[in-house]
């Protein structure tokens, strides 16, 4: 027995030494393929990480609700943190925030390990380690980006930065130059066909002129476009174009078109919803059964503002603002039972509003004509409509859609992060700048001529040939662009029609420092129906801007190092 | 032969050195010996005798003279023997110089030679508490008279009282300094916390069964448990050093005696747990839901300035509410039989029977609570056989438990088998075993870990408070009805939910447990024991989901899931134990060296979406959609320990306990791998001085104390010293090639390693007294201590700048403080000759402080409900107190409203706050401590009467000084929280200008905002204190002659109440709500511990 507890204890050294099961050590990820491997997994990081919907690239809560395209939809008393952010009462303590900021760190952590990495391995060939430093650099600009327009004033770090020094690095606004540095590098040095789920140098390129667009370098951003515009390509490939057919940008079967110049993936069979647009699961309307889309839960209610600026007037909206007037705002069910008796809106609307919006009568996709009331979680709420652009169809359930958890809402159509039309629309502006008005007159009717082919308009579903509203779209004249500030006008109002429920109004309304006019106007329009949520709410300029700073990060890194924006 | 040799020179060589590094040891060896051989009592004369036969006869009584009947009377060395019969009477023949053994079942046995007399009146000594018990502490075991540390005693009787699934539950109340949180649900786990909560996370216990260390014990039969300890304080505990921090429970299995005839036994324990659905929450009826939901409409139109819109699409559009025929039929909401055809609602029915629905209203109101529950019966057997010879002993014991849960589809299962057994080979060599096999399911039991954490959950118990009472179970084809009717907002038929997607669910283990040892008597006072235990356990689970359409949120897919795991743990123990008597001084020198791995294992499992057909035959994972398989091993953690005890007392008196033991683990990196935990204890029995002995009021008088260092390693994950990279389908997954279908992996860092993490240390010093008074009438056992626990391991929150994908590394940063009372009082009489009492009182005082976190670090805030956020774990605090707004009334006037400071969302009849830092606004700064979890005070007492054959006894728990976080009222008691799913009764006491801060809720509306449900508040946080009827008991024994004519041993029939009767003002189902360490006493929708009555019969052959 004694010579037992002898061996024993010379062999318990090596008892105690359990190696991990299940994951790689720093040098088994250090090889092409583990670098490679990392750079997935940097992508993945794009539509969130934490399982937050907050998290998800396309912004419906801090882009298109925060811009008064929608609102939070569903009943007061569900999902209540994100009451007070739609009425710009956001507090630091937020936790849908703090989930944000760690998801968009974490993905610049994956794109700087990559980056480590990369500079340490041997074993990568030269073409490879380009195109990787390339999609990392964007990635990490990406990631930086989508900080910058929420909370401004960011820590910014790169992959040479020890992970013990990163927590003591206090956050500023001048973090541009380092952000286009990244975007300059891919467009410079990547090539321009990848892979579908990649992004390529025109993917860098596009997204390095909104970056000059954002700081108003328009010069930098007009010659950047320029070139987008011309020779860009998606990553597989296809050069740079608007689709015929304005829904399609929005259809599973349809990824990875012409138009996309920087996508998210999606897909379903992956083992998790996550790999699908977990982020949207709660965005369909209520209570459909099988009749409808997704089983859940009535969010993400286009506004009264929204529908009521698809009002045209000859074919061209109502910049004067007066589409919100009684005499054009659209008719619409409120109020109504979905079994009382409804007249559609007759008057004259831009086609895209069916598109972008579920409202009663309307054909909804291949499901049925939109109930109304039946479709809404609490209308005297949320109001009448219903979200409608990045929806699955009927005929896709479980093949493009992941039935696997509690909602069947997980589609697998890609978000589309930066699209040509929006490119098209930056440049109209960049253009505008530098006097050339025409040229952004062109832009604009590129896109509302695609918008105008009524061969792909709603229909009924009993007559095909009948168009299912009073849709009326024409392009602009060169007189309507004859002002500057005009042009200004329509093309920003371009963007709102076009660009509805994709996640870029709030940022638009920052950049182009008009958000406490705009939105204030939006709550008290919104308020006049929606009381309960909207009653008193207000948008405060120089500091509803921008989002708090987590409180959560502050407690951990200290006020020392992480300075709380304005207001808060 | 050469072996032996090499072992000989070895051991030699080894004891040497043991000598000399033990000076003090030796020495006291030396100076015994030279006592030995002065006592001249070692030399007794020689007697001679003249044997002749005998008659004795008398009367064996208690020690309060109460006589006993069917004591035992055995001449010793033959197998003559008898009983006392019913007035305690024997009458025995014997030789003159023969010796008469008394012995009786719960007392000391006495030996008494007869010396040629013929009456023999014997008082015989209660065993329970007496001196010479045996205190099983593991490794070794000692008498209560020589512990000098914190050890508590449960009797087997007391664990196997209450047939609860899982016997840890019944150290509730029976042992001062344990605090036991439980639950309804038929073998769930409980939160076990001896002597308070040391660590952020991982404060379970060391339990420790028949010397194998294990995770938890829901295996064992209560009927097959011999003894339990608990060892609280370090000198008690520190012999399991490294893993001894929160406690050690020691159970020993039933062993069987030696020279004893075969007993069986058959323990028979049958019942119902009753529901309770009187005592559930009240919940609005239809009439009273639609009127209150009318008032929320006009309290909004009020509150908004606007006309009242009655809108919801039951009630009708008019101030009156009404009802219409049908809530939903085929798609219409809120219609009436003029309006609906039914033929053709049934013809679709027949169509598309998944897809279409017809439900009334039921306007007597369903009570949810009663659907989902049932009386639940529960039945627990046991046949027990024991016996031995002189060469060995044997204990066979099989049991089988079925409970079902009072919630539908809940049920548990248990069969085990035991044999334990141990057979001499020589006179100096004994080997033995203890072996249970073991079947165990638990069905639909809900929580994490084991369902500890089910009060944290929105589980189906909290669905039954969420369904409008006017939705019936049924709609009037027979389908479950639910929430496809509009205007009830999203909650699901938790009957259905219970009924088709658990019931048919299966889960499993099949585990085997047990030892084999060899025990080696080389020598007198030598036990060298070798003993290699483990377990092995084998799962597997099948799940079915269905698809259901009438819910508002559907689900959405037919769903299977199946999978299986197995799991071996194993222990290795070498230890040596040598006692020894020089003259008045008594040694034992303990010494052992331990190897053992937590357990290894693998487990896969699959799933996936819509079989084509839902037959329970059908469905397997070759015939779903999109299956997809997890599968993973682990390896567990492998522990190395060496360890020493040396007892030494003079004349019983002096008493001095010294432990040091040495643990290394495979958890921590090889800098700091091994913790040494060293422990002192001492006491001085008074009651031994010879100035004790002539008084009458101290029967036993002794005082103790005792200072030791403990470790701890539960709160650190098993590959915490490594930085790892991983792959996780949903976060490092991506379709890179853009494909629908399927992504490729990727990685991204997965955790953060430390590989400086070593062992938590808590310091805990003791301090306590045993006296008995009065001839032992009277009973106190106190102790005072303190717990420190330093370099508490926890995963600081790492800031989100540097990712936190990656799991954070635990450090060493954090201390707690835990001190405390614990006090045992025992009295005992009796009345007449006929009745007697026993009256046991336990009681705990625990204070719990979190004294430091990591630096820069004041607070970690536990997890989100629904937007609220309850918790902070903060320095100066308790563990898991509540913090939030403190709510100092509602707004009464809106003169109230506009005078005040300016606080968002603030509105007649909302809740008021307190503006905590006086800064004239009211913000998130403003949020303050509003309670803590952990009681401050916990207690149990036992009475019991005897009156001849007949034992009635009670047992009453309490907890006194803890709050709970109410967060099911979210549900219930706003108006807007998820507006038209059922609320309470509150409703009808919610904020009216009259009732001003009377209010039980603020006033009845829509809005949601931080001054309504939208924030973490006083209101929620209740008093949890409660005082428990637990148990009320009858027994009755049979007269001993009358089984000596049927041929038994014992017959004993009981009937009983558990859980009859709690004093509380807590609002919910029931104040004892569980949870994870950092954030326990949050009720979102516990299960409760309900009424049971139940028949006992015990039956010895």
């Amino acid at each position: 027995m004694m010579a037992l507890l002898i061996v024993s204890v010379s062999c318990s050294d090596e008892f105690l030494e359990v190696t991990p099961t299940g994951s790689l050590s720093d040098a088994s990820v250090s090889t092409k393929d583990g670098i490679e491997a990392l750079l997935i997994g940097t992508y993945a990081a794009v539509n969130g990480v934490f399982g937050n919907r907050f998290e998800g690239p396309n912004h419906w809560a801090t882009g298109s609700i925060m811009g008064g395209e929608a609102n939070k939809g569903t009943d007061a008393g569900d999902y209540t943190s994100l009451n007070p952010i739609q009425r710009y009462e956001t507090d630091p303590t937020n936790g849908d925030l703090n989930s944000l900021w760690r998801g968009r760190y974490e993905g610049v952590s994956r794109a700087n390990k990559v980056l480590a990495a990369l500079a340490a391995a041997t074993d990568v060939p030269a073409a490879d380690a380009t195109r990787i430093e390339g999609e990392a650099r964007t990635l990490r600009a990406h990631f930086y980006f989508d900080l910058k327009k929420h909370f401004n004033s960011i820590p910014y770090f790169d992959e040479t930065v020890l992970a013990a020094d990163i927590p003591s690095i206090p956050n500023s606004p001048d973090v541009w130059s380092q952000i286009e540095a990244d975007f300059r590098w891919a467009y410079d040095n990547m090539p321009a066909v990848t892979s579908a789920g990649r992004v390529n140098k025109w993917a860098a390129a596009a997204y390095l002129a909104k970056a000059h667009l954002y700081q108003k370098e328009y010069a930098e951003a007009k010659t950047i476009f320029d070139d987008v515009i011309a020779n860009g390509v998606t990553s597989n490939g296809l050069a740079y174009q608007l689709l015929d057919n304005y829904p399609q940008i929005y259809n599973a079967e349809n990824d990875n078109h012409a138009e996309s110049v920087f996508d998210v993936e999606s897909a379903n069979n992956t083992g998790n919803v996550q790999n699908a647009n977990a982020f949207d699961d709660l965005n369909y309307p209520y209570n459909t059964g099988p009749d409808g889309p997704g089983n859940c839960c009535g969010f993400f209610q286009p506004s009264f503002e929204l529908a009521n600026s698809f009002r045209t007037s000859g074919g061209l909206p109502l910049l004067d603002g007066s589409y919100n007037d009684p005499a054009n705002a659209v008719d619409n069910d409120f109020g109504l039972e979905s079994d009382d008796p409804f007249t559609e809106d007759a008057g004259p609307l831009d086609p895209r509003i069916d598109w972008s919006i579920g409202r009663r009568g309307i054909p909804y996709l291949d499901w049925i004509e939109h109930p109304g009331k039946a479709w809404i979680r609490s209308q005297p709420y949320a109001g009448p409509y219903s979200p409608k652009k990045y929806i699955y169809y009927r005929s896709q359930e479980n093949t493009f859609t992941d039935g696997s958890s509690w909602t069947r809402g997980y589609a697998t159509m890609n978000y589309t992060i930066i699209r040509f039309a929006d490119v098209l629309l930056m440049a109209a502006e960049a253009e505008i700048e530098a006097g050339s008005l025409e040229q952004a007159r062109t832009y604009v009717n590129m896109v509302r001529a695609r918008a105008a082919n009524p061969d792909y308009w709603v229909k009924e579903y009993d007559d095909p040939n009948q168009n299912a509203a009073n849709y009326d779209i024409a392009e602009y004249t060169a007189v309507d662009f004859g002002d500057k500030a005009k042009a200004t006008e329509i093309v920003r109002f371009e963007r709102k029609l076009e660009l509805s429920g994709e996640g870029h109004r709030f940022f638009d309304l920052v950049r182009w420092g008009v958000a406490a006019d705009v939105l204030n106007d939006y709550l008290d329009h919104e308020a006049q129906f929606l009381v309960t949520k909207f009653g008193g709410a207000n948008f405060t300029a120089g500091k509803s801007e921008f989002y708090p700073i987590p409180q959560a990060q502050i407690d951990i890194q200290g006020s020392d190092v992480l300075t709380q924006n304005p207001g808060y | 032969m050469i072996m032996n040799q090499r072992n000989d020179y070895h051991a030699s060589k080894i004891t040497g050195k043991l000598f000399y590094s033990l000076g003090f040891l030796s020495m006291l060896i030396c100076f015994g010996t030279q006592a030995v051989f002065a006592n001249p009592e070692n030399n007794p004369d020689e007697v001679t005798n003249t044997i002749f036969q005998v008659t004795v006869s008398g009367t064996v009584r208690d020690s309060f003279g109460t006589p006993l009947p069917g004591a035992n009377v055995l001449v010793q060395g033959t197998t003559t023997g008898t009983q006392t019969d019913f007035d305690g009477n024997y009458t025995i023949n014997a030789d003159s110089g023969a010796t008469l053994v008394f012995s009786y079942l719960g007392f000391v046995t006495q030996t008494i030679p007869v010396d040629g007399r013929s009456t023999i009146d014997v008082t015989m000594a209660e065993d329970s508490q007496a001196l010479d018990e045996v205190v099983v502490t593991g490794y070794t075991t000692e008498t209560k008279r020589e512990t000098t540390a914190a050890v508590s005693i449960v009797k087997a009787e007391e664990l196997a009282a209450i047939p609860s699934g899982n016997v840890e539950q019944q150290l509730q109340g029976r042992v001062a300094g344990v605090t036991v949180l439980t639950n309804g649900q038929p073998g769930t786990t409980s939160q076990i916390r001896i002597r308070g909560f040391n660590a952020l996370g991982g404060n379970a216990p060391l339990y420790v069964v028949d010397g194998v260390p294990v995770e938890n014990t829901d295996f064992l039969n209560p009927d097959d448990i011999e003894t339990t300890t608990v060892l609280k304080d370090a000198a008690a505990a520190s012999i399991y050093g490294a893993r001894a921090a929160n406690g050690v429970v020691v159970y020993t299995t039933k062993q069987g005696s030696r020279n004893k005839k075969t007993e069986i036994t058959l323990n028979v324990n049958s019942g119902i747990t009753d529901p309770n659905v009187a005592g559930s929450p009240r919940m609005l009826n239809p009439q009273d839901m639609a009127t209150w939901t009318h008032i929320a409409y006009e309290n909004n139109a009020a509150a908004n300035g606007t006309p009242v819109q009655y809108s919801h699409p039951q009630y009708g559009n008019q101030p009156t509410p009404r009802f219409p025929d049908f809530l939903h039929a085929n798609g219409a909401n809120g219609v009436f039989e003029d309006d609906v055809n039914l033929a053709a609602i049934r013809a679709a029915y027949e169509a598309d029977p998944e897809n279409v629905f017809l439900i009334r209203p039921n306007l007597k109101g369903t009570n949810w609570y009663k659907e989902i529950t049932r009386p639940a019966p529960i039945f627990r057997a046991t046949l027990g056989i024991n016996g031995g010879n002189e060469r060995g002993r044997f204990y066979f014991g099989f049991s089988g438990q079925e409970q079902d849960g009072i919630v539908l589809s809940q049920q548990f299962k248990r069969y085990a088998a035991r044999f334990n057994s141990e057979w001499d080979i020589t006179p100096w060599l004994a080997v033995g075993q203890n072996f249970q096999a073991t079947y165990r399911s638990a069905r639909a039991i809900f929580g994490g870990n084991g369902g500890v954490d089910v009060a944290d959950d929105e589980s189906e118990v909290l669905s039954a408070y969420r369904m409008p009472t006017i939705i019936p179970v049924f709609d009037e084809f027979g389908s479950y009805a639910s929430t496809r009717a509009a205007g009830f907002n999203n909650p699901r038929n938790p009957v259905r939910r219970l009924v088709k997607n658990q019931g048919n669910d299966e889960t499993y283990g099949i585990g085997g447990f047990g030892n084999v040892y060899l025990n080696l008597k080389p020598v007198e006072g030598l036990l060298i024991r070798s003993s290699l235990g483990g377990a092995y356990n084998n799962g597997h689970f099948v799940n079915y989901d269905f698809r259901y359409l009438g819910d508002s949120e559907p689900e959405a897919s037919n769903a299977f899931q199946e999978g299986s795991s197995y799991n071996f743990q194993w222990v290795f123990t070498n230890s040596a134990t040598y006692e020894k008597l020089f003259g008045k001084h008594k040694i034992k020198l303990f010494g052992g060296i331990e190897a053992l791995n937590t357990g290894r294992g693998r487990f896969i499992n699959g799933r996936g979406i819509n079989p084509f057909s839902t037959s329970l035959d059908f469905q397997n994972l070759n015939v779903v959609q999109s299956p997809t398989v997890n599968s993973g091993q682990f390896k567990g953690v492998n522990f190395f320990s060496v360890f020493g005890k040396l007892d030494y007392n003079w004349d019983e008196k002096y008493y001095v306990t010294g432990v040091l033991r040495r643990d290394g683990s495979s958890r921590f990196g090889a800098n700091s791998r091994y913790g040494t935990f060293p422990a002192l204890s001492g006491a001085w029995r008074v009651i031994a001085e010879p100035f004790m002995q002539d008084q009458n009021f101290f029967s036993d008088l002794k005082i103790r104390g005792g200072w030791g260092e403990m470790g701890n390693s539960n709160n650190v994950a098993p590959d915490n010293q490594y930085s790892l990279y991983a792959s996780d389908l949903g976060n490092t997954f991506y379709p890179i090639d853009g494909q629908n279908s399927g992504a490729n992996q990727g990685f991204a860092q997965s955790r953060i390693g430390n590989p400086d993490a070593k062992w938590e240390t808590s310091t805990t010093t003791n301090i306590g007294f045993d006296a008995s008074f009065w001839d032992n009438h009277l009973e106190i056992i106190l102790d005072w201590w303190q717990k420190e626990t330093e370099d508490l391991l926890f995963q600081v929150p790492l800031a989100g700048v540097t990712g936190n994908f990656a799991a954070a590394p635990a450090v060493n940063v954090a201390s707690m403080e835990n001190k405390g009372v614990d006090f045992q009082v025992i009295t005992r009489g009796n009345f007449t000759e006929d009745l007697s009492f026993e009256f046991t009182f336990n009681n705990s005082f625990l204070t719990n402080e979190i004294t430091s976190l990591a630096p820069g670090i004041d607070f970690i805030n536990g997890p989100g409900y629904r937007g609220i956020n309850p918790i902070r774990n903060s320095v100066g605090n308790p563990i898991s107190s509540f913090f939030g707004y403190k709510v100092i009334g509602y707004f009464n006037s809106q003169a109230e409203v506009d005078s005040s400071p300016p606080q968002d969302g603030k509105g007649l009849g909302r809740f008021r706050y307190e503006d905590v830092n006086g800064d004239g606004a009211i913000t998130p700064d403003d949020r303050t401590f509003l309670g803590s979890a952990v009681p401050d005070y916990t207690g149990g007492a036992t009475l019991l009467f005897r009156y001849k054959n007949l034992e009635f006894e009670t047992y009453w728990y309490a907890s006194l000084g803890n709050e709970i976080f109410n967060m099911s009222k979210w549900f219930t008691d706003f108006f807007g929280t998820f507006e038209g799913s059922a609320k309470g009764e509150v409703a009808k006491r919610s904020w009216t200008p009259e009732l001003g801060n009377s209010a039980a809720a603020p006033i009845w509306e829509s809005a949601s905002n931080i001054s309504t449900s939208g924030a973490e508040n006083s209101w929620y946080v209740e008093d949890g204190s409660f005082l428990r009827l637990q148990r009320l008991a009858f027994a009755y024994s049979f007269d001993p002659n009358l089984l000596d004519s049927w041929g038994l041993s014992r017959f004993k029939i009981g009937i009983s109440a558990n859980n009859l009767w709690t004093i509380t003002n807590y609002s919910g189902l029931d104040p004892v709500v569980a949870g994870p360490d950092t954030n326990f006493g949050i009720d979102v929708g516990n299960f409760p511990v309900t009424p049971q009555y139940l028949v006992s019969l015990e039956l010895g052959l």
